[in-house]
């Protein structure tokens, strides 16, 4: 139960980089008013960051993975977020066991 | 100073703060298997148990907190792990840009102390509740009862899987990582306005995909991301000149 000096460091370095994430976006924007089209290009961009982060599942390219996110989505159109949540783990987990 | 009459559709803080630790509850099911997982693999990889919850409550982003597991080395490479952070952290910038118009009218300090927990999961959850009530007004007690859910169940089962290993075996091959997904995907929906206003989500994917597939490391994130604000651009021009 010690923490090295240099892992510290890394992490320090780590937790620094990701304040400045959390925090410049606001920095850039604040105290800013934004034309119309700025706010609806604006109201674009958070979808763009999400699916981005999700490709990672659609790259994959594994049949469970897929059928599970297809499940998913139907899930989405229908149900709130607890039922969503669980059938998009059950479908996935049920065809990698079928389908490995 | 703000003179705030707190508006009807907001309660108490205690009773936005219950309602924002209900909304977080049904991602304990995700985070509760992935810090045991995280914590386990960390230590197997070189970590001390008391460097694992220094790392998940200071940094407090899975993402970059998996990627560091992976390429940790004792003495570690800082300026590698601080560049991979940053690459897959990115999208933090446009999350808390998104959230800005909301956030204007509480003073910056406040501001620099809530964004410290900004996490994929509390923004997901805090603008989808933003966008579902009418007067759009940021609710401090909902986002810090998420925020307190999140982040004493993400350091304390990080901690609890340095110590003791991962309990429950790897959940994942189940199917509990598709948790994630489906909040991301539960937010898109919230997010939907048209099939033609998603054409940059769709350009967004596409690039990331092959990004991932062809690039090795988080650049997929920057990439798809950025492909996506070019789309966005077009579509929003376009529909300004039919208006």
């Amino acid at each position: 139960m010690t923490i090295h000096l240099s892992a510290f460091i890394a992490i320090l370095a780590m937790a620094f980089v990701t304040y400045l994430t959390r925090i410049s976006g606001y920095f850039l924007l604040a105290g800013r008013s934004l034309s119309p089209r700025a706010t609806a290009i604006m109201d674009l961009i958070p979808g763009c960051v999400l699916v981005a982060v999700l490709a990672p599942s659609f790259a994959a390219g594994r049949p469970a993975e897929l059928l599970g996110l297809v499940a998913t989505m139907l899930a989405a159109t229908r149900f709130s977020l607890l039922p969503t949540m669980l059938c998009g783990i059950i479908v996935t987990g049920i065809c990698r066991a079928l389908l490995g | 100073m703000q003179t705030s009459s707190s508006p009807p559709e907001l309660g108490s803080f205690r009773t936005e703060f219950i309602r924002g630790v209900k909304a977080s509850l049904p991602l304990l099911i995700a985070f509760i298997p992935f810090g045991l997982l995280l914590g386990s693999q960390a230590v197997q990889q070189g970590f001390s148990a008391l460097e694992v919850p220094l790392l998940t409550g200071l940094n407090f982003a899975g993402g970059s907190e998996f990627a560091a597991v992976g390429l940790w080395s004792i003495p570690p490479a800082i300026m590698l792990l601080a560049s991979v952070t940053f690459l897959i952290n990115s999208r933090h910038i446009l999350m808390g840009a998104a959230l800005t118009p909301y956030l204007r009218h509480l003073p910056r300090w406040k501001v620099c102390i809530l964004l410290f927990f900004l996490c994929d999961e509390v923004w997901a959850l805090t603008l989808t509740d933003l966008q579902s009530r009418t007067n759009k007004r940021f609710s401090p007690g909902f986002y810090i009862g998420i925020t307190v859910c999140l982040y004493l169940c993400w350091v304390i089962f990080t901690f609890i899987g340095a110590r003791t290993g991962n309990l429950l075996g790897d959940l994942t091959r189940y199917g509990i990582d598709m948790a994630f997904p489906a909040v991301f995907i539960m937010l898109l929906k919230g997010m939907w306005r048209g099939a033609r206003n998603a054409m940059p989500w769709a350009m967004s994917l596409v690039v990331a995909v092959l990004a991932y597939r062809l690039i090795p490391g988080a650049w997929y994130v920057p990439l798809g991301t950025l492909a996506g604000i070019g789309m966005t651009f077009l579509v929003v021009g376009k529909e300004q000149e039919e208006a």
